[in-house]
């Protein structure tokens, strides 16, 4: 029953948000591929898939700083309501532990996050089908990969933000993290991050609790 | 119920106070008085486990404030400062949030406070006023049915209407069915109509830890006027507090009359209009306190 009114009471708060985020997205990719569609049939596919190839071409480079806008929209959406007259002091007062509470919460924006992003990476992956080879495709998966991630760590990051009760930390966070969220948009490079796309999950992974450090602190009072 | 012992606190290097020593018995409702920067808001803080205090502790139901178990919070009802609430909900959506968490919830009482109101079901509580978001969070109290409620400043932003409201509500609810209330307010004649126990604070410790019935029985203002405005009654030690405007003096304590007649007798302290003033809660807590 706890698990549902926690999901019941996050879904109140980004519901709009994801709503509004996940239907701009589809837009988005629908516009991609129409601008692709058109330069098939204005440049020939041969050409197209030339300057793909061996210009270097990235057809999907629009797509870029989506995710992480998803990541930025959701988790202020959802976080932002909890520090207004410090509000998180209800959440923290229910009865759960905590830091399990703050999981539960950070589960349900991280599924909803997923769910926007598998939604994407589907319709991204289906229409890129139409246009281009299995390979090409999958170059492209790859290359788009850790802009997701960094959806995912913006996500992570604006909740440990967010949170935290002392402004200068918060100030602190906010450089590390934008300058943290660069090592995701490093290489411009066509599947340059297949190496890297393991490690970077990993390391997006344990991102993933940082928001429990503000909540401990605010739990003692620092200021 | 709640037992603090040895709290020791400061912000910085600004000692809040130390050494803090309280109880509050089952069943009682005790009020938490003090001027602005006393340390009222800090002990709700550390009762409720977001402040962790430089030494000491705070026990309620026998476990450490700062480590509550989920089964001893849902039997604390908490206000917070300003009555606030999910304000991105409607009553509708809050009722339904909260009853997933306390398996003995009773809806009745919320809905009938909330049909005192002159809201919908579909209003949400950020367009409510302070006096109806007062209710709403009342209301959640007591379908939450706590052993404990722990009321942060229930007077702030209340009209006075709403403020007799929810003093009567509360202190009816709390007699009927053997509540513990710890509460602080500023508004003194508010905590006279609902508390039975007060401990006051005054900068770095405890001023006086007794019931109301008690403090105003023993406590005493007696007022007069000097013939000599230079005389020193603040040497005596029965003197709580004094206040003297030229050759009126308002004098405070908890010793007799004819003990501080002796006193002034004994010191050749001629005075005129020598008379006890009658005082209500707030007046006894000034006399306490001091005005500055």
């Amino acid at each position: 029953m706890m698990w549902k009114s926690i999901v019941y009471k996050e879904w109140l708060k980004i519901r709009w948000f994801f709503v509004g985020y996940t239907l701009l997205g589809i837009l988005g990719i629908g516009y991609l591929f129409l601008t692709v569609k058109h330069s098939f049939a204005f440049n020939g596919g041969k050409n197209t898939w030339n300057i793909v190839l061996f210009l270097g071409h990235q057809f999907f480079s629009p797509l870029k700083y989506v995710p992480l806008a998803g990541g930025l929209t959701i988790a202020i959406a959802q976080y932002f309501p909890e520090t207004v007259n410090k509000r998180i002091k209800l959440t923290f007062h229910l009865p759960l532990g905590e830091n399990k509470i703050l999981l539960m919460m950070h589960a349900f924006g991280s599924i909803s996050l997923l769910l926007s992003f598998l939604i994407f990476f589907g319709l991204f992956t289906g229409f890129s089908l139409i246009y281009f080879p299995v390979q090409m495709v999958a170059d492209s998966l790859i290359s788009i990969f850790p802009w997701f991630l960094a959806g995912f760590s913006a996500y992570f990051l604006v909740a440990l933000i967010v949170l935290e009760p002392a402004w200068k930390f918060r100030l602190f966070y906010s450089l590390v993290g934008g300058f943290f969220l660069t090592i995701y948009y490093t290489s411009a490079v066509t599947a340059a991050y297949g190496p890297a796309n393991t490690g970077l999950f990993v390391l997006t992974a344990f991102l993933s609790i940082a928001l429990l450090f503000s909540a401990h602190r605010f739990r003692k009072g620092e200021m | 119920m709640i037992e603090c012992n040895n709290l020791t606190h400061y912000y910085g290097r600004k000692l809040v106070y130390e050494n803090l020593n309280f109880h509050v018995r089952e069943g009682s409702i005790l009020g938490l008085l003090g001027k602005n920067g006393t340390g009222k808001t800090t002990t709700i803080n550390i009762l409720n486990g977001f402040l962790q205090p430089r030494n000491g502790e705070c026990l309620i139901f026998g476990e450490n404030t700062q480590h509550l178990s989920p089964q001893t919070k849902a039997k604390i009802g908490f206000l917070i400062e300003g009555h606030i609430q999910y304000s991105f909900m409607n009553i509708r959506q809050i009722e339904k949030f909260y009853s997933g968490f306390y398996p003995n919830w009773k809806p009745a009482p919320f809905w009938e406070l909330m049909s005192k109101l002159n809201v919908t079901p579909m209003q949400k509580i950020s367009t409510m006023s302070c006096g109806q978001r007062s209710q709403v969070a009342l209301g959640l109290i007591l379908a939450q049915d706590p052993d404990l409620l722990i009321l942060d400043d229930f007077s702030m932003g209340l009209d006075p209407g709403y403020r007799r409201l929810f003093i009567d509500y509360l202190r009816e609810y709390a007699k009927a069915e053997n509540k513990t209330i710890f509460t602080t307010s500023h508004i003194i004649q508010d905590m006279e109509r609902l508390i039975d126990d007060m401990l006051v604070l005054d900068f770095n410790g405890v001023l006086a830890q007794t019931s109301v019935n008690e403090f105003m029985g023993s406590f005493k203002r007696f007022d007069f006027v000097l013939e000599n405005d230079k005389a020193d009654l603040k040497k005596a030690s029965f003197v709580v507090n004094l206040d003297k405007v030229k050759n009126k003096v308002e004098l405070y304590t908890y010793s007799s009359e004819s003990i501080v007649k002796k006193y002034l007798d004994d010191n050749n302290i001629k005075v005129s209009n020598f008379a006890q003033v009658k005082m209500e809660l707030e007046d006894a807590f000034i006399g306490l306190t001091g005005k500055y």
